[in-house]
């Protein structure tokens, strides 16, 4: 591992927050943080749970992890109680790492966090992957997706050989959380490997990633998803800013009016890609040349199967879980409905296939929302779609109100699952066979007053 | 009254239609941190001014109207200040 993240200068600017943390500091605080982790009982084979907001101790740990030999379960510090407790009886970590305070102030990107490590298991790994993700799954409980440290590695080599990343001395302004794959291998591990400063603005705001790029006369490229963008076109720059290379942004498509109004406003180029916790980067289109088609990533396949899109992955990502309909043969098959154009190859992406939505760059599936709703006790059926937002149409079987019911999710979903609308009806819409009836017309007629 | 912000609920609504692509009227009352994110900055924009917001102010936000309390009143406390 020190190989691949920490062969640069030692007195190279990893991190900047914003008091500048150089390569021999991050080096000295996660060989420190390893013993910790050893101590409080990680072995090589192992497994550390970190439930950190993104923060220097969530690096620090990540890091201690790896260079324990252990696998990092990566748990986003949303996740409700109830939906960390289930991935850790799943996932059987030696140590969860988690934040005994924390500090900073609200909407930081970076927190302030005094970490504390707790001894949880006493057993080996369940896979042999370097790093474990959750997803939003489509059975109810998480996916759980493994990534092996080749994998990794491999991923950080196909940036390095992508047009329009940011190079070494340059710097990325990051927005995306670093427990995701974005932020977690095209920010961190990509910027450890390639000597590109990773700056985190102050703050989540449009003023705040001005006032980050502006900091510093080295070339600037801000990394983050499409609400980012709408932060940034909605503020008025004071002044020049010629260290701003480009944008670059994962996750859902963008309109091609916020595009414009973004390149309007700031005249570099906003730069696209398509990802997967799965595999990592797929495609990108960072010159925004071919808005909103991709080319595939040095290295990866992009093939389209009955209107779905397959990309290459050598061994099967999900741990616990043999689904021929998701993986098979050395293609990931993405649900992800696309086309690829035979003569030059890009790809485009029209959407999903099944009922997993995007909010604010998070991936969530609403049959997870769904099936939680429905579990709740004073819920006799429910139906979750997407509405422009995620909504939710409950059947009481007794005395239910909607505080009561926005109360339980609480507890039970992190806030970015959970449901923007709430409607109680005393019957859910059904076809003649009785089955629960889906379209939003639908529901909407049957929740007018 | 002298001293209170012009800042309203329809303007709250205005400003998360714009981010939802969605009319004022069909915008839902239920926020999350994203749409509070989102509200922080434009009203930083259109005030110039930085609200001092605690997480503890922001978790207790739940809905428009909750939004409306918290900025109104930190829009006064910056104005005083």
């Amino acid at each position: 591992m020190d190989d691949i993240l920490f062969s640069g200068h030692p007195t190279d600017v990893c991190l900047r927050l914003p008091e500048p943390i150089d390569r021999v500091t991050l080096h000295r605080l996660v060989t420190a943080a390893q013993d910790r982790l050893i101590a409080a009982g990680l072995r090589p084979g192992g497994a550390a749970a970190l439930r950190l907001p993104p923060s220097l101790a969530y690096v620090v740990n990540l890091l201690a992890t790896w260079r324990a030999g252990a696998q990092a379960i990566l748990l986003d510090h949303r996740l409700t109680d109830h939906e960390v407790d289930r991935a850790l009886t799943r996932l059987t970590p030696q140590v969860v790492i988690a934040p005994l305070r924390t500090a900073g102030g609200a909407l930081k990107v970076f927190v302030d966090v005094t970490e504390s490590v707790t001894r949880h298991a006493d057993r080996p790994a369940v896979s042999g992957h370097a790093v474990i993700q959750l997803s939003s799954g489509s059975t109810g409980p998480s996916k759980v997706i493994g990534r092996t440290a080749a994998d990794l590695v491999a991923e950080v080599g196909r940036y390095t050989r992508i047009d329009g990343v940011p190079l070494p001395g340059e710097r990325i302004i990051l927005l995306p959380s670093m427990v995701h794959v974005l932020g977690l291998v095209g920010g961190l591990l990509y910027g450890l490997h390639a000597g590109v400063e990773l700056v985190p603005p102050q703050r989540l705001s449009g003023d705040a990633v001005l006032a980050a790029i502006a900091a510093d006369p080295t070339p600037a490229t801000v990394l983050g998803v499409p609400f980012h963008i709408g932060l940034l076109a909605s503020t008025r720059p004071s002044g020049p800013l010629p260290q701003l290379r480009r944008m670059t942004t994962g996750g859902e498509l963008v309109p091609a009016a916020v595009a414009q109004a973004f390149t309007d406003r700031y005249g570099v180029p906003l730069g696209n890609m398509y990802g997967m916790t799965e595999v990592g980067v797929i495609g990108t289109d960072l010159h925004g040349a071919h808005r909103p088609s991709i080319a595939p990533a040095p290295g990866i396949e992009v093939r389209e199967s009955d209107g779905e899109l397959w990309v290459s992955c050598p061994a099967s990502p999900y741990v616990g879980l043999s689904d021929p309909t998701r993986w098979a043969d050395g293609w990931l098959h993405t649900r992800d409905a696309g086309t690829v154009d035979a003569d030059s190859g890009l790809v485009t992406v029209r959407g999903r296939l099944d009922s997993q939505v995007s909010v604010g760059g998070m991936k969530v599936d609403l049959t997870e929302v769904e099936a939680t709703v429905a579990e709740l006790p004073g819920v006799a059926a429910a139906v979750v779609v997407w509405d422009d937002g995620i909504t939710a149409y409950v059947q009481p079987d007794g005395p239910l109100s909607e505080e009561m019911l926005d109360k339980l999710l609480a507890e039970r979903l992190a806030g970015y699952k959970r449901p923007r609308v709430l409607r109680l009806l005393d019957a859910l819409p059904r076809t003649t066979t009785g089955k629960l009836v889906r379209s939003t017309g639908a529901l909407r007629s049957a929740a007018r007053p | 009254m002298p001293g209170q912000p012009d800042l309203g609920r329809a303007d709250l609504l205005t400003m998360l239609a714009e981010l939802t692509a969605k009319p004022a009227a069909e915008v839902p009352d239920r926020i999350g941190s994203m749409e509070l994110a989102w509200l922080v900055h434009l009203i930083e924009q259109r005030y110039e001014r930085r609200l001092d917001l605690t997480d503890d102010d922001l978790a207790g936000i739940r809905t428009v109207d909750d939004a409306l309390v918290v900025f109104r009143a930190s829009l006064i406390a910056t104005a005083d200040g």
